[in-house]
């Protein structure tokens, strides 16, 4: 289970973004954005760690002009 | 030939057709630049037309065919593109007011390719707003309408791409597809379009949404155009990182070899059920389609639905902060700049943590490989190409896509090659498609079924009703 941000969370967050937003449009937002973390935390669940290899990082690519 | 028989005609007849001196490039390009003047105006699938290039081009064309030089299928075919693909000295708007005017200094590695083979370039077309958030009703251009019903969306995000091709405005078109953007409008449009395997087209100079889920990709009205385009634009590109380095082959081999033995996947349980479901009509078109192809000699299995279902969650979670990570410097600048409806979107992003992107990477490795286990027991999937028939305009639902699976974005996440043919229409008369998905770069085998299922069934060769009056 996920903690439900509040607009207050939102607004406060927006800020430190360098977003400015209006309570009306963060107010749109919430829902989204708290199905967005509710989705995060069930893909979570999928994650075993045990056998995970490392991240992604190629150094192949080397001949981008 | 009327001017109507001539739009109409595929890109594998228009060329059999000049070749055959039957008429001229000039004379298709015309007949497109006409169909444009007279009912465009009703679907709007154009922002910025080149009538005087295109005549120019296909004048260059006529001239090169009549004496002796040809630069393949696509030479004197009239075609458009998405208006995120980047055309040196031609405005590339991503239909919003923040490129309103922008003029790249040039081509999108694809666009180059179309040139070099030849294509006459009728123009720009419409789409959802930097290919995201739904049709954009507060941009500067209007939204695109479906020719089958205009009272309807076409799909999107390359709503342009798809109604032009089905009102027989173009011959070919360029998508793009980061959750369905391709294969969606070609099912609400009646088309046929194909997102090839993650880097197996280049995606320099198309504007991003999202880095890790974009893909470039032709859409046509018939199979056998769809992998006459892929041929021309598929191919290794240093300029995009995630370009696929291996080789390209004849897409049409074997394309017309049959399907019989072919085991087709159908994972529905625990994905079609999904939040309100498949709508009725989608579901009973896909089930004929799938009696069409056990017909044709293919085995049809039924596997789990539920690692697709999921991947729906990873994929919103990576495209919103891609997308936002791409467009913050505008957001925090001019934020006013975009529709409501993409703002909405992307501001998604900038509310997820780095943890957030990174968990959701990481269940798209371990979706990834569950999906493509299932290529053990099965040759390909078969899916709807949408949820629901093209909902209309008034009334519609912003959050629609939510309340609905999605038979797409599960192959962005994967990479996987789909194409999405025409399956059917409603009582409405509004198209569906159904879509088959191969192994990582086997778009032959998509061509294979697809070519298949549509030669035995008459859906493809259904026109929109629409009069210029």
């Amino acid at each position: 289970m996920v903690d439900k941000l509040t607009l207050e969370d939102l607004r406060t967050m927006a800020e430190r973004a360098g977003l400015k937003l209006g309570d009306d449009e963060l107010q749109l937002l919430l829902p989204g954005v708290n199905r967005s973390r509710r989705q995060v935390a069930e893909l979570r669940e999928l994650i075993d760690r045990s056998d995970e290899l490392a991240g992604t990082f190629k150094a192949a690519n080397t001949d981008r002009k | 030939m009327t001017n109507l028989d001539l739009s109409y005609l595929t890109i594998a007849e228009a060329a059999a057709g000049l070749r055959r001196k039957q008429f001229s490039a000039i004379e298709l390009a015309d007949a497109c630049l006409d169909r444009i003047d007279a009912i465009d105006s009703k679907l709007h699938s154009f922002i910025t037309p080149t009538a005087d290039l295109a005549l120019e081009q296909a004048r260059q064309a006529q001239r090169e065919l009549g004496s002796g030089t040809d630069r393949g299928p696509l030479h004197g075919i009239p075609i458009a593109l998405k208006d995120l693909y980047a055309t040196k000295g031609i405005r590339t708007t991503c239909h919003s007011a923040v490129l309103e005017n922008w003029i790249p200094d040039s081509d999108a590695t694809t666009v180059t390719k179309l040139r070099e083979a030849g294509m006459v370039l009728l123009g720009k077309l419409g789409m959802h707003e930097f290919a995201f958030g739904g049709p954009s009703v507060d941009a500067p251009f209007p939204a695109v309408r479906n020719p089958w019903n205009t009272a309807h969306i076409p799909g999107g995000s390359s709503s342009g791409s798809g109604a032009a091709l089905a009102a027989g405005l173009c011959f070919g078109a360029l998508g793009s597809d980061t959750g369905g953007s391709i294969r969606t409008p070609s099912s609400h449009c009646g088309i046929v379009g194909i997102k090839p395997t993650y880097g197996r087209v280049s995606r320099f100079g198309v504007i991003p949404l999202s880095w890790s889920l974009d893909h470039a990709g032709p859409m046509a009205r018939r199979v056998e155009d769809c992998a006459i385009m892929l041929q021309v634009l598929a191919g290794y590109d240093a300029k995009d990182n995630a370009s696929a380095n291996v080789a390209v082959p004849n897409f049409q081999t074997g394309m017309k070899d049959g399907i019989k033995g072919l085991r087709v996947g159908v994972p529905r349980k625990n994905w079609f059920d999904e939040n309100l479901g498949i709508d009725q009509q989608t579901e009973a078109a896909f089930n004929q389609a799938l009696k069409v192809l056990e017909n044709l000699g293919a085995q049809i299995i039924e596997i789990d639905g539920k690692p697709f279902s999921l991947a729906r969650k990873a994929n919103q979670t990576i495209l919103v902060c891609e997308a936002y990570a791409y467009h913050e410097k505008t957001m925090q600048e001019t934020p006013q700049k975009f529709g409501s409806s993409v703002r909405r979107r992307i501001l998604e992003g900038a509310f997820l943590s780095a943890t957030d992107y990174l968990t959701a990477q990481r269940a798209r490795t371990v979706l990834n490989d569950q999906i493509r286990a299932n290529f053990a027991s099965v040759d390909i999937f078969a899916v709807p190409g949408a949820a629901r028939p093209p909902e209309p305009f008034e009334g519609m639902d912003p959050n629609e896509q939510n309340l609905r699976p999605s038979f797409t974005n599960p192959f962005n996440l994967t990479g996987l090659p789909a194409i999405a043919v025409p399956c059917g229409f409603t009582a409405e008369n509004l198209p569906a498609g159904i879509q088959f998905v191969a192994p990582a770069f086997q778009e032959a085998t998509c061509f294979r079924v697809a070519y298949a299922y549509e030669q035995a069934t008459e859906w493809h060769k259904q026109r929109p009703a629409l009069s210029s009056a």
